[in-house]
This record gives C-alpha cells, structure tokens and sequence, in this order.
C-alpha cells in the first residue's frame, strides 16, 4: 500500500551516503537499456533533419526557400566569370597587373574567411539546447528539448543537432556554390566568357569548403558547451578566443592552420581533409559529452523589476514602448543573456582593439583609420538582435492590445540601449590608441547612424525571426543590398581621411586609374569631399532608419505574435 | 495471508530546492503495484517537481529514488526508457506531424512492429485526419492526444500522469479514464497529479494531498473524509485553506512584531 510523509528540510542531513537499492520491483516489466551512442544517433538525426526543413520552410515558404539556394548558385556563376579579372587574367592585363590583383590565396581567403565567420555564428547549439528546453512549455516544442522527457542522453540530442546542421549547411549553401561554380565553367568560351577556373578544382574547393563549416561550426558549439559548464569557463572562455583571434590576426599563429579548409585547398592533399573533418567531428563530439542531462529550469524569486525598470526609462514617454522596452530588460537580466551578449557583442570588439595595438596600420596596403571601424560596429547588430528575439515566447502577445510592431522597435530600442555604450567606449580607446581624436566626432556619428540603421533594417525586413529569415533569398537580396553599399561607400571613402599623405591606398587606384593606377598623395579637396560624403551617408542611413521606423507597422501590422 | 508486494516506486528524502525557496520538502514515498495512486494540491503546491523528480526529468537536491529496480538519480536515462510519462503542458516538438513524432518515440522505445502500433494509436485517439498536420498546428486537445499516445506506446507497466486530461475533450477523457482502469486492472500502476479532485474520486484507489512542498494528508479517497456526507472539496478546502489560514496568521504575527 502507498505510503507517503513529508518531513521538514532540517530533519534530513545533506548528504545521505551512498546509494543502497531499496529493492523496488520491476512489477513484472521487462526492464530495457535506453538506447545510447549510435543507435540513439540514428533514431535522431533524421527526424531532426525534418524538423530543420520544416522548421526553414515555414518562415521563408517553398518558393523563397528554392530561391535561396538559387541566388547563390547564380552570384557563384557570376563569380566564377568575373575571377578573371580578379587574378588578373582577363584580356585587359597590363605588365604590372600581378601587382595590382588577388592572388589565388587572398581569393581562398575571402572564400574560407566569412564561411568561418558564419559557422562560428550558427553553431552555439549549447545555448540553443538550453533555450529549447526552457521553453519547451512555450507554444513551440523542439526535437532539441526531447531528452528532457524521453530515454534521450542530452548528449546526443546535441551531436545529431550538429552533424544535422552540418549536413543541412552543405546541401542548402556549399553545394549551390558548387553548383554556380559548374555553371560558370560551362559557360567558359560562350559568347566571350572565359572563366581561369577548372573542373578538377570544384571537387576540392567543395571538401575544403566543408572542412571550413565544420570546423567553425564544431568551435563554436565547444564554446557554447564551455561557457554553459558556467565559472570559470565563462570567464576565461572569452580570453581564449580573444588570445586565439589577436594571434591569427598578427600571424603569431599560421593562418593556413586556423583555417583548415583553405590549406586543404591550396594543397589538395586527402590526408589533411580527413584529419580537419575528423577532428571537427570529435570537437563536435566531445562538445556533446559537455552537455549534462540537466534539465532543471530555476525557480528563483526575485524582487520587482519591472517597475524600476520602467521607471528609469521615461525618455520614452508613455506608450507601449516604453513597457516593452523595460519587459525586454527584465528578460535580459532574468534569462542571464546579458552577460552572453555582452560578451559576445565584444568579442569582436576586443580583438580588432588588439589588432590596432599589435599591428602597424602604416604598412598596410589599405589605409586603416578610426572611420574604417565605425562603419563596421554596426554589423555586430544583427547577431544581437536575433538573439533578442528569441528570449522569450512573444505568443501571450497576441491577446493584449498591442501590435508586433510595437515589440519589434522595443526590441530595436533595447538592442542601441545595451549596446551602444560598448561600441563607444571601443571607438574612445581606438581614438586613442590610433591618436585620432580629431575624427572621433564623425566617428561616433557614423558608428550611431550604422548600428541603428542595420539593426532597423534588419528588424524592418526580419521582424522577430531573423534567424529563419537568412534563408529567404527574398529577403536576404534585400538586406545585402541595403547594408552592403552604404557600408562599402563609408570605408572606402574613410580612406580619404586619416593619414591622408598615405601612399598607394585603394581609392586613388580604383576612382582614378582603375588597375592600372598609379599612387599619389591625396589633396585637399578630396579629404573634404571624402569627410563630406561620409556625413552625407550617416545622414542618409538616419533618414532611412526613421523611414523603416514609420514603415515597420505597414510591413508587420498585421502579423501575429510568433518567433 | 498474500505477501506484501514490493514498491514499484521508492523515494526517501526527496527534496527539491532553487536557490532559497523549497519546491517540495523532503519526502519518503512508497507505490505498490496496481495502485492508482494521485497527488492532488492547488497550483504551485510542488506536484509537478513531484512527479518530475521520480522520473527522472529533475535531480534531487537531497534524497535517493528508486523506480523499478533503477537508480532514478544516477541513471534517469533507463528510468525514462521503462516507464510512460505525460507531462503537464509540453507540447509534441512543434514541427514534426504525429506519425513522426510517436515514430520517433517508438524508435527511441525499441517498440517492435512499429508503424502498425504507431497507426493503432493514432487511430485509437481519432487523428487520422491529422496524421500529416504539423503538431504546431494542431489544436491543444490534439496536442495532448499525441503526447498521451507517446506515453502508451510502449505498453509500460508504470505510467506518471501530470494533468493527463488537460483540454481533451468529454468523449476521450472517457476512453482515457476507462484505458487507464483497465491499465490498473491488468496489473499496471498509474502516479497522477491533478487538482482536478473528480478524478480522485473516479480514478484512484489512495490519495495524497499536497501544499507548500509539503504532504499534508493521505489515504484512500473514503479515508480523507471525516464524515461520509463530507465531499472531496471539502476535505481540499479544509486541509489546503487551513493551511493558508496558517500562512496568513503567521503573516499577521508577523507584522504585529514588525
């Protein structure tokens, strides 16, 4: 017969000792072993990669999910033709023309380069695990959060997430860049196109390619795995990669070995490529052994914040907004993602600070001064943004009198709120740093009018998915389009400013003579024009940001409460 | 005289707490064999940290728990692979159809001829017409059905229910109530939690009721009543309310000594 007591927390010391079975019985059950390693593996990865495409295809639709493999076969055909000038093997090649184009290796780097740089931003599967199982009472329920409930080590939840996206990846975004390479060798000899590019080179570019996406993919979900074992990974975490980055950056650490795949690339040896995938697949993995089964969600009690909050907040009068804006605090400080966040926002930060104080801007080929960065800092945006707005279900949303639109400028709101005092303490020390005070004024200008520009745009184009979003080719030409030229225009037009009697910098070579320019000193007039065209396009983005301001309830209106 | 059978479930000192606050005091619990046995409590009286700590889906931060044979606390794995658990708001994974989702579980289960029992459940809570429909877009009911048919699958002979019945509607809360009694007859055993008291009456054989982490009655559901006319509300209210009165009292006392 049932028996049950309660006793109070005091009458029961701490540590009972060691387990001594209670003998329970098995009530006639056959008792099973829960499927582990491989077989728990198989029993996954491929309902995951279900939900991976359904979970895509809901935000971007069929049509536009097609679309995006599409665009980037095309843009890689297009590359493919235009590589030709870019090694300087085009018709119109003069004596010196080596001199003035990329070489093959700068061409892998720019390849293998942002290819890292995204897969170290899609592979945080730990923090995505542990979202997923908070809210997995939310109106969104995920594979990732199963282990919570079934026979499922957490484990392996984690590592069939990982070779899932990996898979995915090269099937959505490797492979159509395969794809459009063919295509551009096919073409070679049609109606004058020439392309330098073979066909033998595809299957390695391909491979190393891979290479690239799993080791950044592996990295960095063994930094998510890390700093969720909390201190002191959380603190030295970030040191290490800091210390990691600013030796890649310096050369103190070869490049060719932090980047795997472009060696494998330029060598085109089996060996390294297996070793690169075998050893991104055992990060992976032991990445996965890091993850616990726990699954306890804390009950904390805590004081009012809400109110302080929006107390503190009456710059922003009244409305909604200021509600929300101090709801999404509450969020950021209660779920603990400030800390993330702000970790991450500076991670980048940091090592560019160590960058300008290790390296000697002066012998660059590209005139590097305090305006090349300012446009840069609002790039690191979008990745905050994204992660806004997954903090919280907005569902419950959908009954009070407020619209998406409303959440989506709080959550624009919070992001220059949290943000922008980091990215200008960064710009003051590289002032500093740089002894450039007199450009820190229109530097903080441009870096204003940059991070709140991006951010409402993406928001504008995105709204409270962005993470599905970067799949919608339909919205992605967009938001390449809107961010690319005005953050092209500002750097190189930052050239013009700086050490102005810098010699053979980019801009003369590329407004005056094209490839074959020569270097000169710049003059006055053009220093103004180039200070006078950087003010015109931080005032343009301003306009363009209120613009998608007003905009935001004609585009998102209507739409419900979801992420 | 038959022997006295052995527990299925067995906690001693079960206790949970975050950071100050004590979700459930420690606890020693026992369940037997073909009992169906419910733990009913108002909201946030610890039912759920309850039947979460028994399967293994939280640890205990004091105590030793022994379900089946199995360690829960050191191996919450094999404790999930032998026992049916329906949670109290968890929803299938949002973008999986039903057959996929119960698919998987019965992978993950080691159920044999799996797409036949797969189909039987699906039939058995009327979701053909459903069985390609995003669980996202199926309606709270169906969301529960699916989970309730996650739990049943494997045929296991130890079921923990968390609010099994939550938005089902009449017609299948009565097929579910009459599977689980015939479950019981044939020699399974039901933990449920609920502060739905009707179930109590309908369902279990022995009842706790809890508040504040803490047990505060147990017995059969004739045993809890002081007089035969008294009704299972009443003995809530007066165990639960009396409690709060407690509450409120040393809250006055309190400010009397502020």
């Amino acid at each position: 017969m049932t028996y049950i007591e309660s006793r109070d927390w005091s009458e029961v010391p701490e540590d009972l000792g060691k387990f001594v079975s209670f003998e329970t019985s098995n009530g006639g059950q056959i008792i099973r072993e829960p499927l582990r390693g491989l077989s728990a593996f198989r029993a996954t990865f491929k309902v995951m990669f279900h939900e991976e495409r359904r979970k895509s295809l809901e935000f971007a639709k069929k049509r536009h999910m097609i679309l995006f493999p599409l665009m980037l076969m095309f843009v890689t055909t297009i590359a493919t033709i235009g590589l030709q000038f870019l090694v300087g093997d085009s018709a119109a090649q003069t004596s010196d023309i080596e001199s003035k184009t990329f070489t093959w290796n700068e061409l892998r780097f720019g390849l293998h380069a942002p290819l890292l740089m995204f897969s170290l931003g899609m592979g945080t599967f730990a923090f995505m695990g542990r979202d997923a199982i908070i809210q997995r009472t939310a109106s969104k329920n995920y594979l990732l959060a199963s282990p919570a409930l079934l026979p499922l080590p957490n484990s392996i939840a984690h590592f069939a997430y990982f070779i899932k996206d990996l898979v995915f990846y090269v099937m959505l975004i490797l492979s159509p860049i395969i794809l459009g390479m063919a295509i551009g060798i096919l073409l070679d000899g049609i109606g004058g196109v020439n392309t330098p590019l073979v066909w033998k080179s595809l299957p390695w570019t391909w491979m190393a390619m891979v290479a690239t996406l799993a080791q950044g993919l592996a990295l960095s979900f063994l930094i998510s795995a890390l700093w969720m074992l909390g201190r002191p990974f959380t603190f030295f975490t970030p040191l290490a990669v800091v210390a990691f980055a600013l030796s890649v950056g310096t050369g103190v650490f070869n490049l060719n070995h932090a980047l795997w795949g472009m060696y494998i690339q330029e060598n085109q040896f089996i060996g390294p490529l297996f070793l690169a995938l075998g050893t991104s697949i055992v990060i992976g993995a032991f990445a996965s052994i890091l993850i616990r089964d726990d699954f306890d969600v804390h009950v904390v009690q805590k004081g009012d914040l809400l109110t302080p909050a929006y107390n503190r907040l009456g710059f922003l009068g009244k409305g909604t907004i200021r509600l929300l804006v101090a709801k999404e605090f509450v969020d950021l400080f209660r779920s603990g993602s400030i800390k993330k966040m702000t970790v991450s926002y500076s991670i980048p930060l940091l090592v560019l600070l160590g960058m300008a104080w290790l390296i000697d801007f002066a012998e660059a080929p590209i005139p590097i001064n305090l305006l090349s960065y300012a446009p840069f800092l609002g790039f690191f945006g979008f990745n905050f943004y994204s992660w806004l707005t997954i903090l919280d279900s907005p569902d419950f949303m959908n009954g009070l009198p407020m619209k998406v639109p409303d959440l989506i400028r709080a959550k624009v709101v919070v992001y220059f709120l949290a943000t922008s005092w980091i990215s200008l303490i960064f710009i003051i020390l590289m002032a500093w740093r740089l002894d450039e005070w007199v450009s820190l004024p229109t530097s903080i200008i441009v870096m204003l009018a940059n991070s709140i520009y991006i951010v409402a745009l993406t928001a504008f184009l995105m709204g409270l998915r962005p993470n599905r979003a970067i799949f919608d080719a339909s919205i992605m030409i967009w938001f390449w389009i809107g961010t690319v030229l005005p953050l092209l225009g500002l750097f190189l037009l930052s050239f013009t400013q700086g050490d102005v009697s810098l010699y053979g910098n980019w801009w003369e070579r590329t407004s005056e003579g094209g490839l074959a320019a020569t270097a000169q000193m710049y003059d006055e007039t053009m220093v103004q024009q180039g200070y006078l065209g950087m003010i015109g396009i931080s005032t343009f983005l301003l306009f363009a940001s209120a613009f998608l301001w007003k905009l935001m309830d004609r585009r998102w209106g209507k739409a419900e409460f979801s992420n | 005289m038959p022997e006295p059978s052995l527990p299925l479930v067995k906690a001693k000192d079960m206790a949970k707490k975050y950071g100050d606050f004590i979700a459930l005091h420690p606890l020693n619990v026992e369940v037997h064999p073909g009992e169906f046995f419910g733990v009913f409590g108002p909201n946030g009286a610890g039912k759920s940290t309850f039947i979460k700590l028994l399967t293994g889906q939280l640890r205990p931060s004091k105590g030793q728990i022994e379900v089946l044979g199995i360690d829960a606390v050191n191996d919450p794995q094999k404790v999930k692979a032998n026992i049916g658990i329906v949670p109290e708001s968890e929803s299938p994974p949002s973008f999986l159809t039903p057959v996929e989702f119960l698919e998987f579980v019965a992978r993950l289960r080691g159920v044999s001829d799996l797409q036949e029992t797969v189909a039987g459940w699906i039939s058995w809570f009327g979701l053909e017409d459903k069985q390609d429909t995003m669980c996202k877009d199926l309606s709270k009911g169906q969301r529960q059905k699916v989970m309730l048919a996650s739990a049943f699958i494997h045929k296991p002979k130890l079921l923990f229910l968390d609010e099994p019945f939550a938005n089902l509607d009449p017609i299948y809360q009565r097929k579910c109530r009459e599977w689980l009694l015939d479950h019981v007859k044939e020699g399974g055993t039901i933990f449920l939690c609920s502060h739905v008291l009707e179930m109590a009456e309908r369902l279990c054989n022995r009842m706790a009721i809890i508040n504040d982490g803490k047990v505060l009655a147990a017995g059969t559901v004739k045993g809890m009543k002081l007089t035969p006319e008294e009704s299972l509300e009443d003995v809530f209210i007066r165990l639960v309310g009396k409690s709060i009165e407690d509450v409120e009292r040393s809250q006055e006392t309190d400010d009397s000594e502020e």
